[in-house]
């Protein structure tokens, strides 16, 4: 074989063959993401997960299933919760007890209408071990759903089935905010009948109804022209998954996606070229460096204030992060009823680092580490900056870096003295950015990483998320958050602004405030542009 | 060569199950929880507890490797713990995609780089020659990364000829190709020079002029196939190193090939799916070393394998 190759060893001949087998190659390839951009087209980091709501466990995963599923209730671009699924609820003056009414009329994409038992079967489907989803916690607070969980039962005794067309739920303790709980993508409610392949075919009630799905390539959705609510305008949907920002950004001004978040480095072109085509909006996350408050030196509450006092948020907000951003002073975001806009942020003041410091027996300083993910750059760079501005007071920091998943393992476990994070919103409530983050019970894996434990927020934690009267909870919401700020187990340093691009040709897009608020219904390609 | 071809099959195995015990050890002993990865940013330890005991994570070492081996003598390599799809159907889903481009920038390697290389010999010093050479000391010194953004700047973004990324036809594969044979067309270039510059003052490269030879055919029957062997080793890794992904190249791109989905699965803790990535790409690599050897023997009958 070889020799007869030698023997036609033309280099030019063979130029041309490979030209020829090129354009063969061409003609009969698929077409996946060329297909002509007529359509809406919006994009992921990565693969989702599965379409299968059971598995929505990552924010990719959660956004999918909120193009092709319904849930009782659901969120809006601006995080205001509405009846989705549920055209109205009522719950006991305890908030304990809730009935949630369906919807008439509602159909599954298979044309199946809706009853009361889908949801019913599709919480059980969540809570079961073999479903191997793993994310339970939204509904861990309907009585006996633990149980059934652990195996020591064989239904969720609070779940309750009336007739086909409402469903009650008793909950194990008032929980004013479990309406929002019901908004996230794993409650969306699934038909009873889910066979094997369902996380690749999925079936949903929701405004987009699948048509493909090349992994890691793109995922195509139609409209669902028999949708409950507002049908989308737009006939199609493509979502593209682009691991890389530069390439996302030539794909948008290749014209090849719909809208595309601005890159962290052309933040300041972007800004002056095309200010017409960016829309801002604050985004429900902290970023943060937890202060493991059982280490060393930083179980001293003056020493964690002394770190806030020794770094220079605003600048380092201003340069590395390019202005994308408002600091924080407390971990609710302003936008957030709760949140308290007088409370000012920790100065910053090298002196009072350093009085502190010596008040609490450090006068030379001390070492600590600082994780960091290595695939996160725009944290990394923010780390760096940290620990130069830190090394001004006397505390030398080593900082380590790793991937995210060995990160995450050393932060549960409490292996880490400082770590750098932010924390995206579940949903959209206060109490998403307090239970988690600063409740003992959630210390480690449930999302308090600072290990920060003290019984007096914890029980008003708990008295926030059973209080009903929302003015009365958001009170309680900024006492907490002040009491936390003033124990300081976070150096608090911003919460980011999303920076998006839309282009010129597409019309009624926003940026969600959460990760599922954005159903892509009111999207259009413009007409005649 | 079929003994040969035979014997060497055989000696794969105890390779592959070299592969998959220092795989599985590996996998335990770095640090990450698979599970944390498939609960995501909240849970709560009792869920994780359930997790991982649907999952046997808690049973002995030596037990979980034996459950996984049967599995691969049954042709079963398991389910991603992520996704719950069965891991050998994401390969094959992604393992033709990888080949595409790593076919399309080999035969954009072996055509531009060996012409260069026989152009600069023939004149060594010439302009073409140190036109090539320029070229071949570009392509080994630029990175993958910063070369394939800049491609895609110029072809996609400035000039719009080329799409900017994705998988579809023939105009998504001319970038990746490029960028990704890049290094190839450099190394080739210099290597099929030098071996060039050894062979042709030769003997037999003047018998064949003396005997009234054309240029082209001395060039290319006699001179080129006597510098082939180091040509066919350069060619041999790199293709063997293509196919097993080309994490960079298949990220700008967004190529959906195996080397995206290791990655994914390496940083996701998905055993599975990274124990399976390991054992189908340790077989793609020793199948592409058996074929280079035989190509050894082909290329020059003084390489015996005994």
């Amino acid at each position: 074989m070889l020799r007869h190759l030698l023997r036609t060893v033309n280099l030019f001949d063979t130029a041309k063959r490979v030209l020829f087998l090129c354009f063969l190659a061409g003609c009969h390839s698929q077409s996946g993401a060329g297909a002509p951009a007529h359509g809406l087209i919006y994009y992921e980091r990565d693969d989702p997960r599965s379409l299968d709501p059971a598995l929505s466990t990552d924010v990719t995963t959660g956004e999918m299933v909120t193009l092709l599923f319904d849930g009782l209730t659901q969120f809006d671009a601006d995080g205001k919760l509405l009846p989705a699924l549920s055209d109205r609820w009522t719950a006991d003056r305890t908030g304990q007890r809730y009935v949630f009414h369906l919807r008439p009329g509602v159909a599954f994409q298979d044309g199946r209408p809706l009853v009361a038992a889908d949801v019913k079967r599709a919480f059980i489907r969540v809570l079961n071990p073999a479903t191997r989803g793993g994310r339970v916690w939204p509904l861990l607070p309907i009585a006996g759903a633990g149980d059934f969980a652990d195996g020591h039962a064989t239904d969720v005794r609070g779940i309750e089935v009336l007739g086909d067309t409402a469903v009650a739920f008793t909950l194990t303790e008032p929980l004013a905010i479990f309406p929002k709980f019901l908004a996230m993508p794993v409650a969306s409610v699934v038909p009873a009948a889910v066979p094997a392949d369902f996380g690749q075919r999925p079936v949903g009630t929701g405004p987009w109804r699948f048509v493909a799905w090349e992994h890691d390539d793109f995922l195509r959705f139609a409209k669902n022209p028999s949708y409950w609510g507002e049908v989308p305008q737009a006939e199609s949907l493509t979502v593209r998954i682009i691991p890389e920002d530069l390439t996302r950004a030539a794909e948008f001004l290749a014209g090849r996606l719909s809208v595309a978040e601005v890159p962290f480095g052309e933040t300041a072109k972007w800004e002056r070229e095309h200010p017409d085509w960016l829309k801002r909006r604050p985004a429900l996350r902290p970023v943060y460096v937890p202060l493991n408050n059982r280490r060393g030196p930083l179980r001293d509450p003056n020493v964690r204030r002394a770190l806030n006092h020794a770094v220079n948020v605003t600048e380092i907000l201003r340069t590395v992060w390019n202005g994308r951003g408002a600091r924080a002073a407390g971990s609710i975001p302003p936008t957030l009823g709760g949140s308290d806009p007088a409370r000012q942020p920790y100065s910053y003041d090298t002196t009072e680092a350093r009085r502190l410091l010596r008040a609490a027996g450090y006068p030379n300083g001390f070492s600590l580490q600082l994780w960091r993910s290595g695939t996160n750059v725009e944290l990394g760079r923010v780390a760096q900056a940290i620990q130069a501005q830190l090394a001004i007071v006397g505390i030398r920091v080593e900082i380590v870096s790793r991937d995210a998943s060995s990160m995450r393992e050393a932060v549960r476990k409490g292996d880490t003295d400082m770590a750098i994070l932010d924390w995206w919103a579940d949903y959209p409530d206060a109490d998403n950015f307090l239970y988690p983050l600063f409740h003992s019970a959630s210390v480690g894996p449930g999302g308090n990483y600072s290990f920060y434990s003290d019984p007096v927020t914890d029980s008003l934690i708990l008295l926030a998320r059973r209080t009903v009267d929302q003015p009365a909870r958001e009170a309680l919401y900024r006492r907490i958050d002040n009491r936390v700020f003033e124990a300081a187990p976070w150096i608090y340093l911003w919460f980011p602004a999303n920076l998006w691009a839309e282009h010129p040709s597409i019309e009624g897009w926003d940026v969600p405030v959460i990760f599922n608020g954005q159903r892509w219904t009111q999207v259009r390609v413009a007409a005649g542009r | 060569m079929l003994q040969l071809v035979g014997r060497r099959l055989l000696a794969t195995i105890p390779t592959l199950f070299g592969v998959l015990v220092v795989a599985f050890l590996l996998l335990n002993v770095v640090p990450g929880d698979p599970v944390a990865e498939m609960v995501g940013e909240r849970a709560d330890s009792a869920t994780i507890a359930r997790l991982r005991g649907e999952l046997h994570l808690d049973d002995p070492i030596p037990v979980q490797f034996g459950h996984y081996l049967w599995g691969v003598v049954r042709g079963d390599l398991g389910r991603s713990y992520i996704t719950q799809r069965p891991v050998l159907g994401d390969l094959a889903e992604r393992f033709p995609k990888t080949l595409q481009l790593a076919a399309a920038a080999m035969l954009l390697a072996v055509t531009v780089g060996i012409s260069l290389g026989v152009l600069a010999a023939i004149r060594p010093g010439g302009m073409i020659d140190r036109l090539s050479m320029l070229i071949a000391y570009l392509g080994v010194s630029f990175p993958v990364y910063w070369v394939g953004l800049l491609l895609i700047l110029l072809f996609a973004v400035a000039l719009r000829w080329l799409p900017p990324s994705g998988y579809g036809g023939l105009a998504f594969l001319v970038l990746p190709a490029l960028t990704l044979g890049m290094r190839s067309i450099a190394f080739l270039a210099r290597m099929t020079r030098g071996a060039m510059l050894d062979v042709l003052p030769s003997d037999f490269v003047r018998t064949a002029r003396a005997k009234g030879l054309g240029e082209r055919r001395v060039i290319g029957r006699h001179a080129l196939r006597n510098a082939l062997l180091p040509i066919i080793t350069v060619v041999g890794l790199d293709v063997g190193n293509y196919l097993t992904g080309s994490i960079l190249t298949e990220t700008i791109y967004s190529w959906p090939g195996v080397g995206r989905y290791v990655l994914l699965a390496i940083q996701k803790r998905d055993l599975p799916a990274v124990q399976g990535s390991i054992l189908f790409l340790s077989v793609v690599f020793v199948l592409v070393n058996l074929l280079t050897d035989v190509l050894y023997a082909k290329a020059d009958p003084r390489v015996a394998y005994d």
